[in-house]
Protein backbone atom coordinates (compact mmCIF):
# COMPACT_ATOMS: atom_id res chain seq x y z
CA UNK A 1 0.00 0.00 0.00
CA UNK A 2 1.30 3.28 -0.98
CA UNK A 3 1.78 6.12 2.22
CA UNK A 4 0.11 9.27 2.76
CA UNK A 5 -0.28 11.51 0.02
CA UNK A 6 1.80 14.51 -0.35
CA UNK A 7 0.10 17.40 1.35
CA UNK A 8 1.23 20.02 -1.33
CA UNK A 9 -1.50 19.17 -3.65
CA UNK A 10 -2.98 22.17 -2.98
CA UNK A 11 -6.42 23.25 -4.06
CA UNK A 12 -8.25 21.69 -7.05
CA UNK A 13 -11.89 21.57 -8.64
CA UNK A 14 -14.25 19.08 -10.08
CA UNK A 15 -13.99 18.61 -13.08
CA UNK A 16 -17.04 18.78 -15.30
CA UNK A 17 -17.95 17.82 -18.78
CA UNK A 18 -19.11 22.01 -19.74
CA UNK A 19 -15.28 22.64 -18.97
CA UNK A 20 -13.49 20.27 -20.95
CA UNK A 21 -13.07 22.42 -23.66
CA UNK A 22 -11.78 25.07 -21.37
CA UNK A 23 -9.27 23.38 -19.57
CA UNK A 24 -7.83 21.69 -22.94
CA UNK A 25 -7.44 24.97 -24.38
CA UNK A 26 -6.25 27.21 -21.36
CA UNK A 27 -2.76 26.74 -19.36
CA UNK A 28 -2.32 24.65 -16.40
CA UNK A 29 -5.36 27.03 -14.42
CA UNK A 30 -5.69 24.86 -10.91
CA UNK A 31 -3.64 22.42 -8.51
CA UNK A 32 -5.30 19.26 -9.55
CA UNK A 33 -8.97 17.74 -10.75
CA UNK A 34 -11.03 15.59 -9.27
CA UNK A 35 -13.39 13.42 -11.28
CA UNK A 36 -16.35 11.35 -10.82
CA UNK A 37 -15.35 7.62 -10.90
CA UNK A 38 -18.63 6.51 -13.15
CA UNK A 39 -18.73 9.37 -15.46
CA UNK A 40 -15.33 7.50 -17.34
CA UNK A 41 -16.63 3.90 -17.07
CA UNK A 42 -16.85 4.01 -21.18
CA UNK A 43 -14.70 1.67 -22.85
CA UNK A 44 -13.65 5.39 -24.60
CA UNK A 45 -14.65 8.28 -25.96
CA UNK A 46 -14.54 11.68 -25.43
CA UNK A 47 -14.91 11.43 -22.06
CA UNK A 48 -12.31 9.38 -21.11
CA UNK A 49 -10.09 11.21 -23.68
CA UNK A 50 -10.52 14.64 -22.05
CA UNK A 51 -9.78 12.47 -18.74
CA UNK A 52 -6.29 11.17 -20.22
CA UNK A 53 -5.38 13.92 -22.00
CA UNK A 54 -5.63 16.21 -18.78
CA UNK A 55 -3.93 13.39 -16.64
CA UNK A 56 -0.61 14.51 -18.36
CA UNK A 57 -1.36 18.43 -16.97
CA UNK A 58 -2.93 17.76 -13.85
CA UNK A 59 -2.51 15.01 -10.47
CA UNK A 60 -6.31 13.51 -11.16
CA UNK A 61 -8.16 12.44 -8.15
CA UNK A 62 -11.08 9.32 -9.10
CA UNK A 63 -14.23 10.04 -6.84
CA UNK A 64 -16.41 7.43 -6.79
CA UNK A 65 -20.59 7.51 -6.07
CA UNK A 66 -21.47 4.19 -7.04
CA UNK A 67 -19.88 1.81 -4.83
CA UNK A 68 -21.99 1.87 -2.28
CA UNK A 69 -19.64 0.63 0.31
CA UNK A 70 -22.00 -0.19 2.83
CA UNK A 71 -24.40 -1.94 1.76
CA UNK A 72 -25.11 -5.50 3.12
CA UNK A 73 -26.54 -6.90 0.40
CA UNK A 74 -26.68 -6.19 -3.36
CA UNK A 75 -22.97 -5.61 -3.29
CA UNK A 76 -21.56 -7.06 -6.71
CA UNK A 77 -17.71 -6.46 -7.23
CA UNK A 78 -18.39 -5.95 -10.42
CA UNK A 79 -18.38 -2.36 -9.86
CA UNK A 80 -15.09 -2.37 -8.16
CA UNK A 81 -13.57 -4.41 -10.92
CA UNK A 82 -14.51 -1.59 -13.50
CA UNK A 83 -12.88 1.20 -10.69
CA UNK A 84 -9.92 -0.41 -10.80
CA UNK A 85 -10.03 -1.04 -14.53
CA UNK A 86 -10.07 2.87 -14.56
CA UNK A 87 -7.40 3.26 -11.62
CA UNK A 88 -4.96 1.02 -13.63
CA UNK A 89 -5.31 3.82 -16.76
CA UNK A 90 -5.78 6.85 -15.34
CA UNK A 91 -3.16 6.26 -12.02
CA UNK A 92 -4.51 8.73 -9.74
CA UNK A 93 -3.00 10.70 -6.90
CA UNK A 94 -6.39 10.06 -4.76
CA UNK A 95 -8.92 7.58 -4.60
CA UNK A 96 -12.30 7.77 -2.82
CA UNK A 97 -15.82 6.59 -1.79
CA UNK A 98 -18.44 7.37 0.79
CA UNK A 99 -19.33 6.66 3.85
CA UNK A 100 -22.54 5.33 3.01
CA UNK A 101 -25.02 2.53 1.29
CA UNK A 102 -27.13 2.29 -1.85
CA UNK A 103 -28.36 -0.45 -2.56
CA UNK A 104 -30.77 -4.03 -1.25
CA UNK A 105 -30.85 -6.76 -3.55
CA UNK A 106 -31.21 -6.43 -6.89
CA UNK A 107 -31.96 -2.73 -6.64
CA UNK A 108 -29.62 0.05 -6.71
CA UNK A 109 -30.94 3.70 -5.32
CA UNK A 110 -28.05 5.20 -6.64
CA UNK A 111 -28.00 7.96 -3.89
CA UNK A 112 -25.93 7.92 -0.62
CA UNK A 113 -28.07 6.64 1.96
CA UNK A 114 -26.72 6.87 5.86
CA UNK A 115 -25.68 4.10 8.23
CA UNK A 116 -26.11 3.47 11.66
CA UNK A 117 -22.85 4.31 13.30
CA UNK A 118 -23.18 0.57 14.86
CA UNK A 119 -20.17 -2.50 15.66
CA UNK A 120 -21.55 -4.23 12.68
CA UNK A 121 -21.92 -1.59 10.11
CA UNK A 122 -18.25 -0.81 11.01
CA UNK A 123 -17.01 -4.29 10.61
CA UNK A 124 -19.04 -4.23 7.04
CA UNK A 125 -17.43 -0.94 6.31
CA UNK A 126 -13.91 -2.05 7.27
CA UNK A 127 -13.90 -5.17 5.16
CA UNK A 128 -15.57 -3.35 2.27
CA UNK A 129 -12.49 -0.84 2.34
CA UNK A 130 -10.06 -3.64 2.71
CA UNK A 131 -11.74 -5.11 -0.44
CA UNK A 132 -11.33 -2.07 -2.30
CA UNK A 133 -8.04 -1.23 -1.78
CA UNK A 134 -6.46 -4.83 -2.64
CA UNK A 135 -8.91 -4.50 -5.66
CA UNK A 136 -6.91 -1.12 -6.65
CA UNK A 137 -3.76 -1.99 -4.70
CA UNK A 138 -3.99 0.86 -3.02
CA UNK A 139 -5.14 2.91 0.08
CA UNK A 140 -8.15 4.78 -0.57
CA UNK A 141 -10.46 7.72 1.44
CA UNK A 142 -13.69 7.19 2.87
CA UNK A 143 -15.76 10.60 2.61
CA UNK A 144 -18.44 11.48 5.55
CA UNK A 145 -21.80 12.89 3.79
CA UNK A 146 -24.69 14.94 4.35
CA UNK A 147 -27.80 13.23 5.59
CA UNK A 148 -31.67 13.71 6.54
CA UNK A 149 -31.49 11.58 9.48
CA UNK A 150 -29.55 9.81 11.97
CA UNK A 151 -29.97 6.60 13.25
CA UNK A 152 -30.41 6.20 17.03
CA UNK A 153 -28.28 4.11 19.15
CA UNK A 154 -24.81 3.70 17.48
CA UNK A 155 -22.05 2.46 18.65
CA UNK A 156 -19.81 5.31 18.01
CA UNK A 157 -20.63 9.41 17.14
CA UNK A 158 -19.48 10.11 13.56
CA UNK A 159 -15.63 11.32 14.49
CA UNK A 160 -15.20 8.15 16.46
CA UNK A 161 -16.85 5.49 13.84
CA UNK A 162 -14.53 7.96 10.70
CA UNK A 163 -11.25 7.44 13.62
CA UNK A 164 -11.92 3.76 13.98
CA UNK A 165 -12.50 2.89 10.26
CA UNK A 166 -9.33 4.85 9.18
CA UNK A 167 -7.37 2.71 12.17
CA UNK A 168 -8.80 -0.18 11.22
CA UNK A 169 -8.48 -0.56 7.44
CA UNK A 170 -5.61 1.97 7.08
CA UNK A 171 -7.99 4.14 4.66
CA UNK A 172 -7.75 7.60 4.91
CA UNK A 173 -10.63 10.35 5.68
CA UNK A 174 -12.12 12.86 3.12
CA UNK A 175 -13.54 15.06 5.14
CA UNK A 176 -16.54 17.19 3.61
CA UNK A 177 -16.46 20.35 5.83
CA UNK A 178 -20.11 21.91 3.86
CA UNK A 179 -21.52 18.09 4.77
CA UNK A 180 -20.82 18.72 8.47
CA UNK A 181 -22.60 22.30 7.98
CA UNK A 182 -25.66 20.55 6.13
CA UNK A 183 -25.65 18.08 9.02
CA UNK A 184 -25.50 20.51 11.99
CA UNK A 185 -28.53 22.68 10.19
CA UNK A 186 -30.69 19.46 9.80
CA UNK A 187 -29.65 17.13 12.94
CA UNK A 188 -28.17 19.73 15.20
CA UNK A 189 -24.98 18.48 15.22
CA UNK A 190 -22.09 20.68 16.24
CA UNK A 191 -19.54 20.38 13.09
CA UNK A 192 -16.90 22.26 14.90
CA UNK A 193 -16.67 19.54 17.42
CA UNK A 194 -16.61 16.67 14.90
CA UNK A 195 -13.33 18.17 13.21
CA UNK A 196 -12.03 18.59 16.89
CA UNK A 197 -12.61 14.62 17.10
CA UNK A 198 -11.66 13.50 14.80
CA UNK A 199 -7.63 12.49 14.62
CA UNK A 200 -5.57 14.44 12.53
CA UNK A 201 -3.15 11.57 11.29
CA UNK A 202 -6.26 10.55 9.16
CA UNK A 203 -7.99 13.48 7.00
CA UNK A 204 -6.14 13.70 3.52
CA UNK A 205 -8.50 15.82 2.09
CA UNK A 206 -10.76 18.49 2.12
CA UNK A 207 -14.36 19.16 0.25
CA UNK A 208 -15.80 22.25 -0.06
CA UNK A 209 -19.40 23.16 -1.41
CA UNK A 210 -22.39 25.02 -1.78
CA UNK A 211 -25.81 23.87 -0.21
CA UNK A 212 -29.15 25.43 -0.86
CA UNK A 213 -31.66 26.36 2.09
CA UNK A 214 -35.64 25.17 1.46
CA UNK A 215 -38.52 25.22 3.81
CA UNK A 216 -38.34 21.29 4.49
CA UNK A 217 -34.63 21.16 5.21
CA UNK A 218 -30.59 22.25 4.20
CA UNK A 219 -30.38 20.15 0.23
CA UNK A 220 -26.58 19.69 0.19
CA UNK A 221 -26.93 20.31 -4.07
CA UNK A 222 -23.54 21.60 -5.00
CA UNK A 223 -25.14 24.19 -7.06
CA UNK A 224 -23.68 27.58 -5.29
CA UNK A 225 -20.57 29.48 -3.79
CA UNK A 226 -19.17 27.71 -0.55
CA UNK A 227 -21.11 29.78 2.46
CA UNK A 228 -19.57 32.12 4.75
CA UNK A 229 -20.24 29.23 7.92
CA UNK A 230 -18.03 27.27 6.23
CA UNK A 231 -15.42 28.99 5.29
CA UNK A 232 -15.11 29.50 8.77
CA UNK A 233 -15.26 25.84 9.16
CA UNK A 234 -12.85 25.19 6.87
CA UNK A 235 -10.45 27.26 8.31
CA UNK A 236 -11.11 25.41 11.31
CA UNK A 237 -10.40 22.01 9.82
CA UNK A 238 -7.25 23.47 8.27
CA UNK A 239 -5.70 24.85 11.72
CA UNK A 240 -6.21 20.90 13.00
CA UNK A 241 -5.60 18.99 10.31
CA UNK A 242 -2.90 21.17 8.43
CA UNK A 243 -2.49 21.93 4.68
CA UNK A 244 -4.91 19.16 3.48
CA UNK A 245 -5.20 19.18 -0.31
CA UNK A 246 -9.03 20.80 -1.29
CA UNK A 247 -11.44 20.36 -3.57
CA UNK A 248 -14.42 22.96 -4.93
CA UNK A 249 -16.86 20.37 -5.60
CA UNK A 250 -20.25 22.03 -8.04
CA UNK A 251 -22.69 19.85 -9.97
CA UNK A 252 -26.43 21.91 -9.84
CA UNK A 253 -26.29 24.03 -12.38
CA UNK A 254 -22.29 24.70 -13.34
CA UNK A 255 -21.53 27.89 -13.96
CA UNK A 256 -18.27 28.97 -16.09
CA UNK A 257 -15.05 27.33 -15.45
CA UNK A 258 -13.87 30.87 -13.61
CA UNK A 259 -16.24 30.79 -10.62
CA UNK A 260 -14.89 27.57 -9.95
CA UNK A 261 -11.66 28.95 -10.11
CA UNK A 262 -12.74 31.90 -7.88
CA UNK A 263 -13.91 29.69 -5.32
CA UNK A 264 -10.05 27.28 -5.24
CA UNK A 265 -8.08 30.67 -5.41
CA UNK A 266 -10.51 31.83 -2.19
CA UNK A 267 -10.02 28.21 -0.72
CA UNK A 268 -6.01 28.86 -1.62
CA UNK A 269 -5.50 32.08 0.31
CA UNK A 270 -6.90 30.16 3.66
CA UNK A 271 -5.26 27.02 2.85
CA UNK A 272 -1.15 28.88 2.33
CA UNK A 273 -2.15 31.02 5.43
CA UNK A 274 -2.93 28.35 8.15
CA UNK A 275 -1.30 28.31 11.19
CA UNK A 276 -1.69 24.07 11.93
CA UNK A 277 -2.16 23.04 15.56
CA UNK A 278 -5.10 25.00 17.02
CA UNK A 279 -8.85 23.55 18.01
CA UNK A 280 -11.94 24.33 16.64
CA UNK A 281 -14.37 24.77 19.07
CA UNK A 282 -12.23 26.98 21.64
CA UNK B 1 -31.63 -4.67 14.17
CA UNK B 2 -29.15 -6.22 11.84
CA UNK B 3 -27.92 -3.98 9.34
CA UNK B 4 -29.67 -6.25 6.18
CA UNK B 5 -33.06 -5.82 7.96
CA UNK B 6 -32.63 -2.08 8.41
CA UNK B 7 -31.58 -1.41 4.76
CA UNK B 8 -34.60 -3.28 3.20
CA UNK B 9 -36.81 -1.59 5.69
CA UNK B 10 -35.13 1.99 4.61
CA UNK B 11 -35.76 1.08 0.93
CA UNK B 12 -39.29 0.04 1.50
CA UNK B 13 -39.79 3.36 3.24
CA UNK B 14 -38.61 5.45 -0.16
CA UNK B 15 -40.39 2.96 -2.06
CA UNK B 16 -44.04 2.44 -0.82
CA UNK B 17 -45.05 5.85 0.50
CA UNK B 18 -48.34 3.82 1.76
CA UNK B 19 -46.93 1.30 3.54
CA UNK B 20 -45.63 2.28 6.96
CA UNK B 21 -42.60 0.03 7.59
CA UNK B 22 -41.18 -0.35 11.51
CA UNK B 23 -38.50 2.08 11.36
CA UNK B 24 -39.54 4.87 14.42
CA UNK B 25 -37.70 3.58 16.60
CA UNK B 26 -34.62 3.01 14.60
CA UNK B 27 -34.32 6.54 13.65
CA UNK B 28 -32.44 9.33 15.83
CA UNK B 29 -32.27 13.13 14.87
CA UNK B 30 -33.83 13.92 11.58
CA UNK B 31 -35.55 15.65 9.13
CA UNK B 32 -39.32 15.73 9.35
CA UNK B 33 -39.25 15.15 5.77
CA UNK B 34 -37.00 12.43 5.39
CA UNK B 35 -38.77 10.26 3.42
CA UNK B 36 -40.01 12.92 0.80
CA UNK B 37 -36.75 14.45 0.58
CA UNK B 38 -34.68 10.94 -0.22
CA UNK B 39 -38.07 9.58 -2.59
CA UNK B 40 -37.58 12.91 -4.54
CA UNK B 41 -33.73 13.15 -4.82
CA UNK B 42 -33.72 9.29 -5.76
CA UNK B 43 -36.49 9.62 -8.68
CA UNK B 44 -34.97 13.06 -10.10
CA UNK B 45 -31.74 11.29 -10.00
CA UNK B 46 -33.01 8.20 -12.32
CA UNK B 47 -35.41 10.57 -14.58
CA UNK B 48 -32.31 12.93 -15.02
CA UNK B 49 -30.23 9.66 -15.80
CA UNK B 50 -33.13 9.06 -18.16
CA UNK B 51 -33.47 13.00 -19.59
CA UNK B 52 -29.50 12.39 -20.22
CA UNK B 53 -29.87 9.44 -22.59
CA UNK B 54 -33.06 10.41 -24.28
CA UNK B 55 -33.41 14.02 -25.06
CA UNK B 56 -35.48 13.42 -28.16
CA UNK B 57 -37.94 11.51 -27.07
CA UNK B 58 -38.33 13.95 -23.82
CA UNK B 59 -38.84 17.06 -26.67
CA UNK B 60 -41.54 14.83 -28.37
CA UNK B 61 -43.25 13.63 -25.38
CA UNK B 62 -42.67 16.95 -23.30
CA UNK B 63 -41.05 16.77 -19.52
CA UNK B 64 -44.00 16.62 -17.97
CA UNK B 65 -44.86 12.81 -19.45
CA UNK B 66 -41.56 12.33 -19.97
CA UNK B 67 -41.70 12.38 -16.00
CA UNK B 68 -44.97 10.42 -15.79
CA UNK B 69 -42.41 7.55 -18.06
CA UNK B 70 -39.38 7.90 -16.04
CA UNK B 71 -41.65 6.84 -12.90
CA UNK B 72 -42.79 3.94 -14.68
CA UNK B 73 -39.47 2.93 -15.97
CA UNK B 74 -38.10 3.10 -12.75
CA UNK B 75 -40.74 0.63 -11.11
CA UNK B 76 -41.20 -1.71 -13.54
CA UNK B 77 -37.05 -1.98 -14.18
CA UNK B 78 -35.21 -1.02 -10.91
CA UNK B 79 -32.10 0.36 -10.95
CA UNK B 80 -29.41 -2.23 -10.61
CA UNK B 81 -26.02 -0.89 -11.33
CA UNK B 82 -24.29 1.99 -9.26
CA UNK B 83 -23.43 3.66 -13.16
CA UNK B 84 -26.24 5.53 -13.77
CA UNK B 85 -25.13 5.90 -17.52
CA UNK B 86 -26.90 1.88 -18.17
CA UNK B 87 -29.88 2.42 -15.92
CA UNK B 88 -31.97 3.46 -19.56
CA UNK B 89 -30.63 -0.05 -21.30
CA UNK B 90 -34.54 -1.32 -21.26
CA UNK B 91 -36.19 2.24 -21.84
CA UNK B 92 -37.00 1.74 -25.88
CA UNK B 93 -38.58 -1.48 -24.88
CA UNK B 94 -41.06 0.14 -22.54
CA UNK B 95 -42.27 2.50 -24.61
CA UNK B 96 -42.76 0.16 -27.68
CA UNK B 97 -45.17 -1.79 -25.10
CA UNK B 98 -47.14 1.19 -23.40
CA UNK B 99 -50.89 2.21 -24.12
CA UNK B 100 -50.56 5.28 -23.88
CA UNK B 101 -47.75 6.65 -26.13
CA UNK B 102 -49.25 4.19 -29.19
CA UNK B 103 -50.51 7.65 -30.55
CA UNK B 104 -46.82 8.02 -31.29
CA UNK B 105 -45.83 4.86 -32.85
CA UNK B 106 -41.95 6.53 -34.23
CA UNK B 107 -41.25 6.95 -30.35
CA UNK B 108 -40.15 3.11 -29.41
CA UNK B 109 -37.70 3.28 -32.30
CA UNK B 110 -36.46 6.74 -31.60
CA UNK B 111 -35.50 5.95 -28.33
CA UNK B 112 -34.17 2.68 -29.64
CA UNK B 113 -31.77 5.62 -31.51
CA UNK B 114 -31.18 7.40 -29.07
CA UNK B 115 -29.46 4.08 -26.99
CA UNK B 116 -27.31 3.24 -29.60
CA UNK B 117 -26.24 7.39 -29.36
CA UNK B 118 -25.11 6.86 -25.96
CA UNK B 119 -23.22 3.61 -26.51
CA UNK B 120 -21.72 5.33 -29.24
CA UNK B 121 -20.77 8.15 -27.01
CA UNK B 122 -19.00 5.80 -24.52
CA UNK B 123 -17.73 3.33 -27.06
CA UNK B 124 -14.36 2.05 -27.52
CA UNK B 125 -11.77 4.69 -29.72
CA UNK B 126 -10.39 2.85 -33.00
CA UNK B 127 -7.93 4.93 -35.02
CA UNK B 128 -9.55 5.49 -38.31
CA UNK B 129 -8.20 4.18 -41.98
CA UNK B 130 -6.62 7.38 -42.93
CA UNK B 131 -7.96 9.21 -46.66
CA UNK B 132 -4.57 8.92 -48.37
CA UNK B 133 -4.08 5.11 -47.21
CA UNK B 134 -7.40 4.46 -48.71
CA UNK B 135 -6.60 6.37 -51.77
CA UNK B 136 -3.77 4.58 -52.45
CA UNK B 137 -5.13 1.05 -52.47
CA UNK B 138 -5.22 -0.39 -55.82
CA UNK B 139 -8.69 -2.11 -56.72
CA UNK B 140 -7.71 -5.65 -56.39
CA UNK B 141 -6.49 -5.20 -52.85
CA UNK B 142 -9.33 -2.71 -51.59
CA UNK B 143 -11.72 -5.85 -52.67
CA UNK B 144 -9.71 -8.47 -50.90
CA UNK B 145 -9.66 -6.50 -47.60
CA UNK B 146 -10.81 -7.20 -44.25
CA UNK B 147 -11.83 -3.98 -42.16
CA UNK B 148 -12.49 -3.43 -38.44
CA UNK B 149 -16.20 -1.38 -38.27
CA UNK B 150 -15.50 1.13 -35.46
CA UNK B 151 -17.13 -0.01 -32.39
CA UNK B 152 -18.98 3.03 -32.25
CA UNK B 153 -21.23 2.41 -35.14
CA UNK B 154 -24.96 0.81 -34.81
CA UNK B 155 -27.64 0.92 -37.63
CA UNK B 156 -31.59 0.73 -36.84
CA UNK B 157 -34.19 0.30 -39.52
CA UNK B 158 -37.48 1.45 -38.63
CA UNK B 159 -40.99 2.46 -40.75
CA UNK B 160 -40.59 6.01 -39.35
CA UNK B 161 -37.99 8.85 -40.21
CA UNK B 162 -36.17 8.24 -36.88
CA UNK B 163 -33.00 9.51 -38.41
CA UNK B 164 -34.63 12.48 -39.90
CA UNK B 165 -36.69 12.88 -36.55
CA UNK B 166 -33.17 13.00 -34.66
CA UNK B 167 -31.24 15.29 -36.49
CA UNK B 168 -34.20 17.92 -36.51
CA UNK B 169 -33.38 18.26 -32.53
CA UNK B 170 -30.39 18.84 -32.73
CA UNK B 171 -29.36 21.92 -30.91
CA UNK B 172 -29.45 24.61 -33.66
CA UNK B 173 -30.41 21.91 -36.02
CA UNK B 174 -31.46 23.17 -39.85
CA UNK B 175 -33.68 19.42 -40.08
CA UNK B 176 -37.16 20.37 -40.57
CA UNK B 177 -39.32 17.37 -38.57
CA UNK B 178 -40.97 15.15 -41.79
CA UNK B 179 -44.11 16.44 -42.71
CA UNK B 180 -45.38 12.58 -43.08
CA UNK B 181 -43.93 9.93 -40.55
CA UNK B 182 -44.87 6.84 -42.45
CA UNK B 183 -41.48 6.85 -44.26
CA UNK B 184 -39.18 3.78 -43.84
CA UNK B 185 -35.83 5.07 -43.14
CA UNK B 186 -32.40 3.16 -41.97
CA UNK B 187 -30.80 5.32 -39.44
CA UNK B 188 -26.77 5.40 -39.10
CA UNK B 189 -24.77 5.87 -36.03
CA UNK B 190 -21.58 7.09 -36.43
CA UNK B 191 -18.45 9.09 -34.39
CA UNK B 192 -16.10 10.64 -36.66
CA UNK B 193 -13.79 12.61 -34.51
CA UNK B 194 -15.46 12.37 -31.44
CA UNK B 195 -18.94 13.19 -32.16
CA UNK B 196 -21.94 11.36 -32.46
CA UNK B 197 -23.78 11.80 -35.55
CA UNK B 198 -27.18 10.37 -37.41
CA UNK B 199 -26.95 9.90 -40.57
CA UNK B 200 -29.67 8.55 -43.35
CA UNK B 201 -28.87 4.79 -44.30
CA UNK B 202 -30.19 2.30 -46.83
CA UNK B 203 -30.51 -1.43 -46.02
CA UNK B 204 -27.71 -2.37 -48.72
CA UNK B 205 -25.36 0.24 -46.96
CA UNK B 206 -25.90 -1.42 -43.34
CA UNK B 207 -25.46 -4.62 -44.92
CA UNK B 208 -22.51 -4.30 -46.38
CA UNK B 209 -21.13 -2.73 -42.87
CA UNK B 210 -22.42 -5.93 -41.31
CA UNK B 211 -20.65 -8.11 -43.51
CA UNK B 212 -17.56 -6.19 -42.58
CA UNK B 213 -18.39 -6.65 -38.86
CA UNK B 214 -18.85 -9.97 -39.20
CA UNK B 215 -15.36 -10.36 -40.92
CA UNK B 216 -15.91 -10.76 -44.90
CA UNK B 217 -13.68 -9.25 -47.07
CA UNK B 218 -14.78 -5.99 -49.25
CA UNK B 219 -16.22 -7.80 -52.19
CA UNK B 220 -18.56 -9.87 -49.91
CA UNK B 221 -20.11 -6.26 -48.61
CA UNK B 222 -20.31 -5.13 -51.63
CA UNK B 223 -21.82 -8.25 -52.97
CA UNK B 224 -24.40 -8.59 -50.40
CA UNK B 225 -25.40 -4.44 -50.92
CA UNK B 226 -25.70 -4.94 -54.57
CA UNK B 227 -28.05 -8.29 -53.75
CA UNK B 228 -30.51 -5.57 -51.53
CA UNK B 229 -30.29 -2.39 -54.32
CA UNK B 230 -28.75 -3.20 -57.97
CA UNK B 231 -28.13 0.68 -58.12
CA UNK B 232 -25.61 0.12 -54.61
CA UNK B 233 -23.02 3.31 -55.75
CA UNK B 234 -20.43 1.38 -53.68
CA UNK B 235 -18.13 4.76 -54.50
CA UNK B 236 -19.95 7.23 -52.77
CA UNK B 237 -20.53 4.83 -49.75
CA UNK B 238 -16.85 4.15 -49.35
CA UNK B 239 -15.92 7.66 -49.34
CA UNK B 240 -18.89 8.62 -46.92
CA UNK B 241 -17.10 5.26 -44.48
CA UNK B 242 -14.28 7.61 -44.71
CA UNK B 243 -15.31 10.71 -43.81
CA UNK B 244 -17.41 8.97 -41.09
CA UNK B 245 -14.17 7.27 -39.46
CA UNK B 246 -16.33 3.73 -39.75
CA UNK B 247 -13.62 1.55 -41.00
CA UNK B 248 -9.74 0.86 -39.86
CA UNK B 249 -7.32 -1.92 -41.26
CA UNK B 250 -8.54 -5.18 -40.11
CA UNK B 251 -6.07 -6.08 -37.02
CA UNK B 252 -3.58 -8.72 -38.38
CA UNK B 253 -4.21 -12.16 -36.83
Amino acid sequence: MQNRIDSSLGTGIGLRAPHYRDLLDRPRCTDWLEAHTENYFGDGGYDLHALTTLRERYPISLHGVGLALGSAAGWSTGHLLRVAALVRRIEPVLVSEHLSWSSVAGRHFNDLLPLPMTRAALDLMCARVAQMQEALQRRVLVENISSYLHFARGDYDEAGFLNELAARSGCGILLDVNNLYVNQCNLGIDAAAVIDAIAPAHVEEIHLAGHLFTADAVIDHHGARVADEVWMLYECALRRFGRVPTLIEWDTDVPALDVLLNEAAAARRRHDAVNCGEACAA
Amino acid sequence: MLLEHLQVRFAAALLEPAAAPELATAIGAHVPQWRQLYRSHVQAAWEKALANSFPVVRALVGAEFFAVLAREYARMHPSGDGDLNRFGAHFADLIATLEHTRALPYLGDVAALEWSVQCAYYAADMAPLPRERAAAMLPQELLASRFEVHPAAAWIESDFPIATIWRAHLPESHVLLPETLDRHECALVARPGWQVVVVESSAAETAALAALRSGGTMDDAIGIALGLDPQFDFARTFVRWLDLDLLAPAPVL
